[in-house]
């Protein structure tokens, strides 16, 4: 029978199965500072060892600063959980990329950089983004603590089998340069919802997706989670491998590997998926989130809109409209492009790899920030910072304004101290726009990385689209 | 299991406003409860009572992965959460841990329940009586290894 990508993966890691249960093999298990101290607890109470210490790494990067690492932590809380994490990987025996190393940062940037992310594999990781790994053709899936332990004692993981969810991407964007992945899966959640997806695997497909670079394809894998998806997948192909090819930590016989996923990992054809859903790329404008989840979203030409309006006839989508507005201090009625913002996060585990910072500097290069915005560019890891740095972004960056700092989560979850004030307004390349995320009373804007450089020149959101590039 | 309800007419309660960011640093699981529904509800410590219920909307506990986020519910009395629908992750972290029953209920219990009403959650009949207005609704059943996990207190008493 035809089965898709999901279910090929799927059936490849079944250990048991038992009244819709399966114990699925984990290949690979990311662990950071946050989720992880509880469940390292859990196994020394219980006197366990971690069943399989080659397939575990460790990195810290939620709560570490992204100023110079040279200095000692001030947030003790912060500094006690980084220390923690530290003596866990040496009494356990786990690798860590810890924070004075050259391949520390966001653990969701680092996999894939080091070759520790491979197709057909599966991953797990404390975290909600670990659906990030599934660019790669990875059945990735974040847990919580409890899971963490769970795996790091049996390297398993109990689960129901989700359904499958086909979503096709099709058409030419017209601008690629101003018309990003962050604009595509933004565009996705506005139409299905953020529970569009909940329960199922998405297989991201059609050519719009065969086009996009691994970079790309992480942007849009990485928002699966927003969408309500246990994991979201691209299936591999030449470019997948020529991405891992050489990296640290893939396979020696990488070529026979090679072969292998080529000729399985792709969804059979006549396979059929349990849901489906088709978003044509052509006419895509840049997004502003306005709201207070990513599906409340328009494109950057709209205004904001009326709840009456947002909620077409749904009593409940409409007061969730109308108490977003309120938090976010907006009003119906006004144009996206005239909203101010203070504040500008240019990083996270959707947006600050090589390519984002690329990109962006093509609209910063001799420009200046806004005299009102504070503006920040965090690369995803130590690897994008040095590669950046030898292209000369660090200094396009800094010449404008923006501060250029040291890599790691950051703004985007406001556990170190880069957070916003109540009532700021940020333009943000992070994934979710959820209330006190970035800061108690911040108000967060969910923006492709051009979109947010755009915004920290002009001081208010422009369409990239009209803006001469350097 | 009897308690009062708390209700937020909301839908995507999120984990950030459940327990927000800055306090996953804290590791003390009575001071996490300090700050439940934080970015929500201000006076949530101050009202929440052993015991008690929460009743949302659809997709509660969306976004990160955090088990804070039902720890510190658990930790405040939260028993169970009754919604429309949960977050994924937020349901298995739940259930995992024991920490607080994750209970799907239809439009009609969402409507009719009101704050503060006085109600009795019995899992075994699937059935949830409101007290205060002498009305009983219809939960969704647990899948059954849902129930045996939350019954053995959580994934590493549960014995298949």
């Amino acid at each position: 029978m035809p089965q898709t990508l999901f279910e090929k993966i799927w059936d490849s890691h079944v250990i048991v199965q038992e009244n819709g249960r399966s114990l699925l093999y984990v290949d690979r298990h990311l662990v950071h500072e946050v989720t992880s101290p509880q469940a390292f607890d859990g196994l020394r109470i219980n006197k366990r060892k971690v069943r399989r210490t080659d397939l575990t790494f460790a990195t810290m990067d939620h709560n570490v600063p992204t100023s110079d690492r040279s200095l000692p932590i001030i947030d003790q809380t912060s500094a006690i959980q980084i220390k923690t994490l530290e003596k866990n990987c040496k009494e356990f025996g786990i690798t860590l990329f810890d924070i004075n190393s050259p391949n520390q940062g966001i653990v969701h940037v680092i996999g894939p950089e080091l070759g520790i992310t491979l197709p057909g594999t599966t991953i797990v990781c404390g975290d909600s983004h670990t659906s990030t790994h599934g660019a790669f053709g990875a059945l990735a899936f974040g847990i919580g603590t409890s899971d963490v332990e769970h795996v790091l004692a049996t390297q398993c993981i109990m689960m129901e089998k989700p359904k499958t969810f086909e979503i096709n991407i099709s058409g030419k964007r017209k601008n690629p340069h101003a018309i990003t992945a962050k604009d595509i899966i933004l565009s996705i959640i506005k139409k299905i919802g953020t529970a569009g997806g909940t329960g199922t695997v998405i297989e991201y497909r059609g050519d719009t997706i065969s086009e996009l670079t691994m970079e790309q394809r992480m942007t849009i894998c990485n928002m699966s989670i927003e969408a309500g998806a246990r994991a979201g997948l691209v299936a591999p192909d030449e470019k997948t491998f020529e991405y891992l090819r050489g990296r640290r930590y893939v396979p020696k016989n990488y070529e026979e590997y090679v072969n292998m996923w080529r000729e399985n990992l792709k969804t059979d054809s006549g396979a059929k998926f349990d849901k489906s859903f088709t978003l044509h790329a052509d006419n895509i404008a840049p997004q502003v989130s306005w709201g207070t989840n990513p599906a409340m979203t328009s494109d950057v030409t709209e205004n904001i809109p009326f709840p009456t309006e947002y909620g077409k006839g749904n009593a409940e989508q409409e007061k969730g409209a109308e108490k977003a507005l309120q938090y976010m201090g907006l009003k119906p009625g006004t144009a996206i492009t005239d909203i101010a913002i203070d504040r500008v996060f240019i990083g996270s585990c959707t947006n600050s790899r090589l390519e984002d910072l690329m990109e962006a500097a093509k609209i910063v290069k001799g420009r200046k920030v806004s005299p009102k915005v504070r503006a920040m560019v965090v690369p995803g890891s130590q690897l994008v910072k040095k590669n950046a740095e030898e292209l000369g972004l660090d200094k396009i960056f800094k010449d404008a304004g923006f501060e250029w700092r040291e890599s790691g989560c950051s703004m985007c979850l406001g556990m170190n101290p880069d957070i916003l004030k109540a009532g700021e307004r940020c333009a943000s390349t992070s994934n979710r726009n959820f209330e006190g995320r970035q800061g108690a009373g911040g108000r967060t804007h969910l923006v492709s990385p051009v979109m947010a450089a755009a915004a920290a020149i002009y001081g208010h959101f422009v369409d990239v689209r009209e803006l001469d590039l350097n | 299991m009897k308690g009062s309800v708390i209700k937020y007419e909301r839908d995507n309660i999120d984990t950030d406003v459940i327990l927000p960011g800055p306090y996953l640093k804290i590791h003390d699981y009575a001071e996490l409860a300090t700050h439940a529904m934080e970015g929500l509800d201000k006076d949530f410590h101050k009202r929440v009572k052993p015991g008690d219920f929460i009743v949302a909307g659809k997709n509660f506990g969306c976004g990160s992965s955090r088990e804070h986020a039902p720890i510190a519910l658990s930790y405040s009395g939260i028993k169970a959460v009754l919604a429309l629908s949960f977050a994924r992750i937020f349901y298995r972290n739940a259930v995992d841990g024991a920490f607080l029953l994750p209970i799907e209920i239809d439009e009609s219990a969402y409507r009719d329940i009101s704050d503060s009403d006085s109600l009795e959650v019995d899992i075994s009949k699937n059935e949830i009586t409101n007290l205060t207005k002498n009305k009983v609704y219809k939960m969704k059943p647990f899948p059954d290894i849902i129930g045996k996990i939350v019954e053995a207190g959580g994934l590493f008493n549960y014995k298949p």
